[in-house]
């Protein structure tokens, strides 16, 4: 049928149709992909436990110099990607994964980002790996828990676990050092996971706050004469 | 015109996260499985315990990521199954 021969009636219906028809398909596809996402999130997070390969690297020489400019390097690309998506120049639809909220602040992967370097580049190796973990395992262990058990079981069932991974890295510790650390480093994982900040994303949180905490305890600690630090976890090659 | 390009860089982004999908999945196993084998070769085989953390690291990674990367397997598949329905109900 030409346009000349539609009438005002058929156009408006066929041009209604139309748009539903894109409306209903658009739809099914960002629900099919908003699925996909959501464990592309969760995987995204528990992949970060392989940056404990770092360790494997000897901290001496040019190797050390290497791999301490490599992750700087990762971290300026970040803030190059995340600088370039601010002005417009790359469009958050090219983003996968990225939430609402992060259209108009910095994503969660340059916290995240942010926390590990910093966690590798001034913490010792006995404070970062049970830190690392708990961003990797607990935040989508306790996104899952809230949404199927709610949020207390959430908080509980993220505290049991912290203990488990601040327990396990500090094995070679003393028992009440391994009670100490892991009840502070529990506590406050699952306080930085649970109280969500506007400005400063909790993949960044849930790493620095019980580093720092960590690190105030056994420079406490050392300041009376007992250094609580156990051996390393992981043996350079 | 304008609408089908974006339509052709929506579907080769999506791709591309299909294509990164494997390295998220295969990487954290590799490093567990590095873990566990330095374990072996350099505590095990040398009767010491001093290695006994890398095994603690390479299984809390291997059976941390697994339960994770087999719901996003399921939900790339999901994914594909309904793409499949779709082309077949459209034609």
């Amino acid at each position: 049928m030409f346009f000349s021969e539609m009438t005002a009636r058929d156009a408006f219906k066929l041009t209604k149709k139309k748009m539903t028809e894109y409306q209903t398909e658009f739809l099914e596809r960002m629900n099919a992909i908003e699925v996909d996402a959501h464990w592309f999130r969760r995987v995204f997070h528990t992949f970060a436990a392989s940056f404990l390969i770092y360790y494997f690297l000897p901290d001496e020489g040019w190797l050390f110099a290497i791999k301490r400019c490599t992750i700087i390097g990762i971290l300026l690309v970040l803030i190059i990607i995340e600088y370039y998506r601010f002005r417009g120049d790359i469009k958050n639809t090219r983003f996968f994964g990225l939430r609402g909220y992060e259209q108009h602040r910095p994503a969660g992967y340059l916290f995240f980002g942010a926390g590990t370097v910093l966690l590798f580049l001034f913490f010792p190796q006995q404070i970062v790996i049970p830190c690392l973990l708990c961003a990797a395992f607990i935040d989508p262990l306790m996104g899952e828990m809230r949404f199927y058990f709610g949020k207390y079981n959430a908080i509980l069932a993220g505290f049991v676990v912290s203990l488990f991974f601040f327990s396990i890295t500090w094995y070679r510790a003393e028992w009440w050092v391994i009670a100490i650390v892991a009840v502070a480093g529990g506590t406050v994982v699952v306080l930085s996971e649970a109280k969500k900040l506007p400005y400063i994303d909790d993949d960044f949180m849930i790493q620095i706050l019980p580093a720092v905490l960590l690190l105030i305890i056994w420079q406490g600690f050392v300041g009376i004469g007992v250094d609580i630090l156990p051996e390393t976890m992981i043996l350079p090659l | 015109m304008k609408k089908q390009q974006q339509e052709a860089m929506y579907a080769l982004l999506l791709r591309l996260e299909l294509w990164f999908a494997p390295l998220l999945i295969l990487v954290p196993i590799f490093v567990s499985f590095f873990f566990i084998q330095d374990w072996y070769v350099r505590g095990a085989i040398m009767r010491t315990s001093r290695y006994d953390g890398e095994l603690i690291l390479g299984l809390v990674i291997l059976f941390g990521n697994l339960p994770y990367d087999i719901l996003f397997m399921k939900s790339i598949r999901s994914l594909k199954r309904k793409k499949i329905i779709n082309e077949n109900a459209t034609k």
